[in-house]
């Protein structure tokens, strides 16, 4: 179970709830994401997950490259994000199985 | 109900419930957002907190001796060279120099010294994670003081006066080894550094005010401010990168601002910046961090280099800025006002095809420039 107020992101294969810690998310602050991956109509449970986000906007990403570790049954720990700037970020789960990879986004808006 | 609805409306609003002589309203009004944004620009000053990867961070022994050292010429090769002598307190703790002069010419202009410890990295390329390593590296830059761990542990342990204070400071009299003892005087230098805070500004008081919604106090702030705050939150959307308290998020941008060095010579900025602190050992991730936690190393850990670094630089703080000239990472541009004009007519084909796309010509009215080199002369303490 994930704890504090948690987003959620879906399509047809996958449902994603995802908590930042610390929360709310402040530009220029680092935080992580607590992450629960639920695969959906028999969608293969993914064998890597990777997390990053842009700024569609301003045309970049963020200036750190976080990492994911998985902690069992679903659940991942993506440490080291950064907004760097106030405005719509769009963050990005990809999801990799033998299949290939599935791209789920959710967008959040920080000042 | 128009966006532009007036929080200062209802402050007006609400006072004149209760106050026959209620102001009348301030020009510009800030809408709701806007309003959020200045709040989020204090308040000031920022608590104290001590640096995890210092063990002197905040004891009085320390800054003391510190603030000794800062001023000692023998810490440089030549005998002739101290932190002070480019970080000048009577000028912000710059030189007035468009760029830095110590044994040699450099590439890059004097940052003033304030509002240290709301920083992650350091320099204008961010070589440095803490600044204890930031204040190790004029030290031995021969460029700067041109020095070496071998001198810098000599000078301490040869003169009796240092090496009480060094005892004072770190309960054991200068190690054996000279690169402990060079980091020793850094981190002693970072303790002192770090009291080198700011005080409130007019902008403060205007910021304070409009968050407790004091009408009265909020029409003190000169009008001209105002409207120069409207476009550094509005139109001008400085606060992108200028943001919070301190007004700046710490980070890297590229700013249009030529990186060409000299004849034949570029200034990388974040790029090279990003290369050197990995490859340092004195980074936060290295065995000189006194936290074993590394709970101050997050940034160390994740960062990650990029082609766009190349002629990215740091996005300096606007506390004190009046009183920091020359400008930009070469101080290129003499004056507040020549700042602004740059950004208002800024060249986007010299930003970089790859890079981000946040800077667009303003094309300000010098009445307008003037208004916003207003509000940053009330950033002034």
């Amino acid at each position: 179970m994930l704890r504090g107020t948690t987003d959620r992101v879906e399509n047809a294969h996958y449902e994603i709830v995802f908590v930042a810690v610390p929360s709310p998310i402040e530009p220029g602050k680092h935080f992580a994401l607590d992450i629960a991956v639920c695969p959906r109509g028999g969608a293969l449970p993914p064998g890597t997950l990777r997390v990053d986000a842009v700024m569609p906007e301003h045309r970049h990403g963020m200036n750190y490259r976080p990492v994911v570790v998985a902690r069992g049954g679903g659940r991942y720990r993506a440490d080291g994000l950064m907004f760097h700037m106030p405005g719509r970020w769009d963050l990005h789960f990809d999801l990799v199985t033998s299949a290939g990879t599935e791209r789920l986004a959710a967008a959040r808006h920080v000042e | 109900m128009t966006r532009r609805r007036t929080i200062l409306a209802a402050f007006a609003a609400c006072v004149a419930g209760v106050a026959a002589h209620a102001q009348p309203l301030p020009d510009p009004a800030f809408s709701e957002r806007e309003v959020r944004q200045i709040l989020a620009h204090g308040p000031w000053p920022p608590r104290r907190q001590h640096d995890a990867s210092n063990r002197v961070s905040g004891r009085a022994a320390a800054i003391a001796f510190g603030a000794r050292l800062f001023a000692d010429p023998r810490l440089s090769r030549t005998g002739a060279i101290a932190c002070a002598t480019c970080h000048q307190p009577g000028r912000a703790y710059t030189d007035g120099l468009p760029r830095a002069q110590g044994l040699a010419p450099t590439d890059r202009n004097t940052i003033g010294l304030a509002n240290l410890r709301l920083q992650r990295w350091f320099g204008w390329d961010g070589a440095s994670d803490s600044l204890w390593a930031q204040s190790l590296r004029p030290v031995i830059d021969p460029r700067e003081m041109g020095s070496d761990f071998v001198q810098v542990a000599a000078v301490v342990r040869a003169d009796a006066d240092l090496r009480r204070r060094y005892r004072a400071a770190f309960g054991a009299p200068p190690a054996a080894a000279d690169e402990a003892v060079a980091i020793a005087v850094a981190k002693a230098l970072a303790a002192y550094q770090e009291t080198l805070v700011t005080g409130r500004t007019p902008f403060d008081n205007f910021r304070d005010a409009l968050a407790r919604g004091d009408v009265a106090a909020v029409a003190r702030y000169p009008a001209a401010a105002r409207r120069g705050l409207a476009i550094f939150v509005g139109k001008g959307r400085c606060n992108v990168c200028h943001l919070g308290p301190n007004f700046t998020n710490g980070e890297f941008h590229d700013t249009g601002i030529p990186f060409f060095a000299g004849p034949g010579r570029v200034d990388p900025g974040r790029h090279e910046g990003i290369r050197r602190m990995q490859a340092s050992r004195h980074n936060l991730l290295g065995p000189f961090n006194d936290d074993p936690a590394r709970s101050t190393a997050t940034a160390t850990r994740y960062v990650a280099q990029e082609h766009r670094n190349f002629g990215e630089f740091r996005v300096p703080s606007l506390r004190n800025v009046a009183r920091t000239a020359p400008y930009m990472h070469n101080g290129s541009l003499a004056t507040l006002r020549e700042v602004v004009r740059h950004y208002s007519e800024i060249d986007e084909d010299r930003l970089h095809a790859d890079g981000e796309r946040i800077l667009r010509p303003l094309h300000l009215s010098a009445a307008e420039i003037d208004d916003v080199v207003a509000f940053l002369d009330s950033l002034t303490d």
